[in-house]
């Protein structure tokens, strides 16, 4: 059965026109749409200077996540039946500097990222063969869940720690360097391990409130990485050995 | 800011669990610390005296400290077990089961502790039945 959805759209503007800060549209959905649609149909029929940023629509790129009910969400994967409310509140994440309305610059995701030393660096650099990674190895059984992040920002958004402390790694950039540094084929480990070992912007300003975990549209257990991370640099024989 | 209480209560209340949870701990966490306040300074009237202490003592002898003691148990209830819980995360212990963990284990369980001894409390201390 064909079902029509009324839902009211309060849509944050940066910056702020005629003095108010959120924008309200009426709009007309099908039962299938999702929030990145509405704001579709709304730039399209009611008001072109609409600001929000999408590119792949089917939840694969990440760029698209926005604050939807004071949650960080896809909104490209976000079905607005499924939100079960009349009116739909759309604010840009938090801790990002606002570009326009509600698209954000990721840059202080990225910076912290960085700081996590995220790309591959080779053992043996000069191999030609394929290195084997064992079956049973605790890499193999651990990263299919945890290799999915789409650098969405959500998780960084739902941290408050990320809030409080703008050094703080976040739980994107510790679950990058997590996989890294438990990569048998991995030679930067020690240098890794320092940034995660920090006690002012490190693992240990984790407050295990499991909100990147609650939020990450891929379903990644992120504060699972952060506390076995903790408990790799509490008995760094057990958990770190190559 | 009611509406998203509200809205965030109902809808993401198992969602954000480990986030209610957190919060919980904090805020019986200060309570506690204020009691812990409250039961030295008591302590400390020993130091003055049995007269001194028998005063101090019997302030709490009323109906309303009866039920204070009642909320205290909650607290020290609600705070050991999801402690606990914390305890068996960090030792990455039932991390995906947080959730039920905090719902089942810190609010279910506590809850029936809480009620095995705030009822004979309120009955016999407050009711004096």
């Amino acid at each position: 059965m064909f079902v029509e959805l009324n839902i009211t759209l309060r849509v944050s503007r940066h910056p702020a026109r005629n003095g108010k800060a959120f924008d309200e549209y009426r709009v007309q959905l099908e039962e299938r749409m999702s929030v990145l649609d509405a704001l579709f149909r709304v730039q399209r029929e009611q008001d072109s200077s609409l600001g929000f940023r999408c590119s792949c629509r089917v939840g694969m790129c990440g760029t698209c996540a926005v604050y939807v009910n004071r949650v960080p969400r896809l909104a490209c994967s976000t079905l607005v039946r499924s939100l079960e409310c009349d009116v739909l509140t759309i604010e840009p994440l938090p801790h990002y500097p606002i570009v326009k309305d509600v698209a954000v610059s990721l840059q202080p995701f990225f910076e912290q990222w960085r700081r996590a030393k995220p790309a591959f660096r080779p053992r043996k650099p000069e191999a030609r063969d394929l290195a084997r990674i064992p079956k049973d190895s605790k890499y193999r059984r651990l990263t299919p869940t945890k290799r999915d992040c789409i650098t969405c920002g959500a998780c960084f958004a739902a941290c408050s720690i990320v809030g409080m402390n703008d050094h703080y790694l976040g739980p994107a950039a510790i679950n990058k360097a997590f996989l890294r540094v438990l990569d048998p084929r991995d030679a930067a480990r020690e240098e890794r391990v320092k940034v995660l070992d920090r006690s002012l912007d490190g693992v240990w300003r984790c407050h295990t409130q499991f909100n990147c975990t609650a939020v990450c549209p891929r379903h990644i257990d992120l504060t699972d990485s952060i506390v076995r991370i903790k408990r790799a640099l509490f008995w760094p024989g057990r958990l770190l050995k190559p | 800011m009611k509406l998203y209480l509200r809205e965030a209560v109902r809808k993401y209340r198992w969602q954000f669990s480990g986030m209610v949870a957190w919060l919980i701990q904090r805020v019986t966490g200060l309570l506690l610390l204020f009691y812990l306040f409250l039961h030295v300074e008591t302590i400390s009237k020993l130091s003055q005296g049995p007269v001194a202490f028998d005063q101090a003592v019997g302030t709490f002898n009323s109906p309303l400290f009866k039920l204070l003691e009642i909320a205290l148990l909650g607290t020290v209830v609600l705070h050991a077990f999801n402690g606990v819980r914390i305890t068996l995360v960090d030792l990455g212990i039932g991390v995906e089961k947080q959730r039920h963990l905090f719902w089942y284990v810190a609010v279910g369980i506590g809850l029936l502790v809480f009620l095995a001894g705030a009822i004979p409390m309120f009955l016999f201390a407050v009711l004096r039945v």
